[in-house]
């Protein structure tokens, strides 16, 4: 008996080896592959990269405290990658921020965890989980609430209201990261627009348009003269599902919606099935499945795919975010493209009545403190002395006067000092056009994660709006615990 | 074993302490964790809150869920036949004496199982890529343009699509294992059978195939396990997209636990994999003892169980009597 029972303990053992963690036929490779640099755990980036040497700001200018009492270790988690700072203003001024920071004070040690973008996402959700946050971390404003509420994070509302540079903070940045009226993070990195037609102004004006069109009823007649030529009309890409909730809808959303609804949703009074959003789904759904405005394949390509059509020429505009005009700005260095290349907000829905040129815009990461850390208070100061130097002046002042971007802080930009190009994405982001708010910055990823899959097989027409928004509407209704 | 050379208890153990305290840290204490946290609402960080069978409740009623798990049946069907069936195709070519170079044959064979499942991902991704694709170039082609299609936005397709990379990188890998099997038959054998007439089909499915039904056995056990808990080069190529056209139940798991930070309904659907995985594999076991079985061997199992019947009856009947 004793005998069977231990074959049958091992017999078992041996099955969840194969069906659960143990060997694999195949080779492995755990890691899904990162969609916007390659996975990399790096060593702390050096400061003397290209861009640093130009304008590289001394650590003691925006420090907000020399003189810090903690000497120790400092664990600090972020994803400027090496490769994501190449042409990215944002990981470029953090990293050699950073870096100055850590110059500055010798006493205390940096210990980086560098990785990829979507590796971050997956690892510090993970670290929450295990109650194991390192001391300084990117937030992401949809975790706000959530990890606020389970006290992971700390209070950062007296420092960030105390900081020397409150008056230059644009307080709009904070309230992703906002919960019951307290501040968990110093909203990090750039403000950019997650939303921007990037069009080839000399192809639409073959077309017969002087500049991309303001209503989607004119672009449906300009894909005629396009499809004619064997051109896509708009290149999108949507594979990884967050695209047409990030780039899309969370613009053209506001059309229909206005501000309210959203701001709704974010207090948890909100409903996804209210008409005016059903009706923003349902135009997402007539543009992408019956007109030929897109690219027949934008489910099955990446966002860095379909700017590759437009850099290519085989579509004449291209829809993405910010780090899209940046690539696309690289990319097309000494080519005469990079010079027709211009800038527009998404057009005007028929049917919608909220127009004010709204493109999506925002700081969707904060530095925020781990609630761990803050039990040595020589350990917290010198943790927020770290937040503030990264997002401070010295940040703003350095991706101001090298990208002509803008961060938490206000800054003065010479745009003079800048190519057409530069100007004209500046203007975009910053002056021509209203703001609104990007969706997933707010709420909670299990909401998104619903209606990001569900619009894909929506814009495929094998789903209705209806179903989507309702789906949406009762995981919204389980993340309220209602 | 001689008294002198034999091990003392204590040596053998030491040896397997290590062994068994990874096997348990790396198997067991995951499995437990999770079946622990199952019972847990639980979105990440310190708080989870018990709430008893609520996880499973709605484990049985998640649709998507149930929806991940037939698509992985649909992998573990159409990889038994793609996989196993072809790499025996391939091994009885190989093993043919017409075959020349057939080292190279195995080489070659078996060089995709030793590419990572994320590259060979990218890889067919760009065979199916719609603007840039093989599949679609040579479609064109051969002047059949009007077939071309955006491959992965398919939904009654992707499944299959998604199938045919798996099946591509395992043929070598089971190739390699039926090779071994079917070299240690003897080729007294298989000559006497030519002798006698047997043709090439018939030695593969009355000599062949039953002798190594037990090595058969083990590939079928590997490939159910290793199809139950597909991710990464689905993952790659669709993400379980278009919608849930293509979803798994590990990726569903992994979407639960850290897209949705609803960690203990993920860990819930971990459980729910690992027992759906044993039943699977259990039944395709039953089912492969019975096929691999011909009929005069059923009948005679049958018989024998009958006698062992009456002999026990007999004994029963003789110790009442008494």
């Amino acid at each position: 008996m004793k005998k069977k029972v231990v074959s049958i303990l091992l017999a078992t053992s041996m099955v969840a080896t194969f069906a659960g963690c143990g060997s694999d036929p195949a080779p492995a490779a755990e890691a899904p592959a990162a969609e916007e640099a390659p996975a990399a755990e790096e060593e702390a980036p050096e400061a003397e990269t290209p861009a640093a040497e130009e304008e590289a700001p001394a650590a003691d200018d925006g420090a907000a405290s020399g003189d810090l009492a903690y000497s120790g270790n400092i664990s600090i988690m972020h994803f400027s990658t090496s490769e994501e700072s190449e042409g990215n203003g944002g990981s470029d001024g953090f990293r050699t921020c950073l870096a100055n920071w850590q110059n500055e004070h010798g006493s205390i040690t940096l210990d980086e965890e560098v990785l990829a973008n979507d590796d971050y996402k997956t690892q510090i959700a993970t670290r929450a989980a295990a109650d194991d946050l390192p001391d300084v971390f990117l937030l992401q404003g949809m975790n706000t609430i959530s990890w606020a509420g389970q006290g992971l994070v700390y209070d950062l509302t007296d420092s960030i209201k105390n900081s020397p540079y409150a008056g230059d903070y644009n307080m709009d940045y904070l309230v992703p990261f906002t919960a019951d009226g307290k501040y968990y993070a110093y909203p990090a990195l750039t403000g950019g627009t997650c939303t921007v037609v990037i069009y080839d102004e000399a192809m639409w004006k073959e077309a017969g348009f002087d500049s991309f069109p303001t209503t989607w009823a004119d672009v449906e007649k300009a894909a005629e003269y396009f499809s004619g030529q064997g051109i896509d009309t708009i290149a999108f890409g949507n594979s990884g599902q967050w695209q047409m909730n990030s780039c899309f809808v969370s613009c053209l959303g506001y059309q229909y919606t206005g501000t309210q609804w959203f701001s709704d949703i974010i207090a948890g009074t909100g409903n996804f099935e209210a008409p005016e959003f059903v009706a923003a789904l349902t135009e997402t759904q007539r543009l992408f499945h019956d007109t030929n405005i897109f690219n027949k394949d934008f489910n099955a390509v990446s966002n860095e795919d379909a700017r590759e059509y437009y850099i290519s020429g085989d579509a004449a505009a291209f829809i993405g975010g910010n780090w899209d005009a940046s690539y696309i700005q690289a990319t097309l260095e000494g080519d005469p493209k990079k010079d027709t290349t211009k800038f527009a907000v998404l057009p005007q829905a028929a049917d919608a009545t909220k127009y004010e040129k709204f493109q999506n815009i925002g700081l969707g990461y904060g530095m925020a403190i781990s609630a761990k850390a803050a039990s040595d208070p020589d350990k917290l100061a010198a943790c927020i002395d770290l937040c503030q130097y990264l997002t401070g002046p010295a940040f703003s002042e350095y991706v101001g006067a090298n990208y002509a971007l803008a961060g938490f802080c206000s800054s003065d930009v010479d745009l003079s000092a800048f190519d057409q190009y530069t100007q004209d994405f500046y203007n975009f982001s910053y002056v021509d056009n209203k703001g609104c708010e990007i969706y997933d910055s707010y709420v909670d990823g299990s909401v998104w994660s619903v209606l990001n899959t569900e619009m894909q097989e929506m814009v495929n027409g094998d789903k209705d709006p209806a179903t989507v928004a309702a789906d949406t509407q009762a995981a919204y209704k389980a993340y309220l615990g209602q | 074993m001689l008294k002198s050379i034999k091990p003392k208890k204590w040596v053998v153990a030491a040896y397997l302490a290590v062994p068994v305290a990874l096997y348990v840290f790396t198997v067991f204490a995951p499995l437990v964790a999770a079946l622990f946290y199952s019972f847990f609402e639980w979105k990440g960080g310190p708080v989870k809150t018990f709430n008893g069978f609520a996880n499973y409740a709605q484990l049985f009623s998640d649709e998507v869920f149930w929806s991940s798990f037939w698509h992985n049946i649909f992998l573990v069907i159409v990889c038994i036949i793609g996989q196993i069936g072809l790499a025996f195709i391939v091994v009885l070519l190989i093993n043919s004496k017409v075959t020349k170079l057939q080292g190279i044959h195995r080489t070659f064979g078996f060089f995709p199982s030793t590419i990572s499942a994320v590259c060979i991902g990218f890889i067919w991704q760009m065979i199916y890529d719609s603007k840039r694709g093989l599949l679609n170039y040579f479609l064109e082609k051969i002047g059949r343009g009007d077939l071309q299609k955006v491959w992965l936005n398919e939904p009654r397709l992707v499944m299959l699509l998604v199938s045919i990379p798996l099946i591509w990188q395992f043929i070598g890998y089971y190739m390699v294992i039926l090779l071994s099997a079917v070299s240690s038959i003897s080729t007294e054998v298989l000559e006497s059978a030519e002798i006698d007439g047997a043709t090439g089909i018939q030695r593969a499915r009355y000599i062949v195939l039953p002798l190594i039904k037990n090595t058969l056995l083990v590939c079928i056990t590997l490939c159910v396990a290793g199809n139950m808990k597909a991710f990464d080069n689905i993952y790659v190529m669709t993400s379980g997209g278009p919608g849930y056209s293509s979803m798994v139940m590990a990726m569903y798991g992994y979407k639960v636990s850290f897209e949705q930070s609803n960690l203990g309904y993920g860990s819930c659907i971990s459980v729910g994999i690992f027992v759906l995985a044993l039943a699977v594999i259990g039944g395709s076991q039953i089912l492969m003892n019975y096929f691999m079985t011909d009929s005069y061997d059923r009948q005679e199992a049958k018989h024998l169980k009958q006698i062992e019947k009456e002999r026990k009856q007999a004994i029963k009947a003789r110790k009442a009597n008494r």
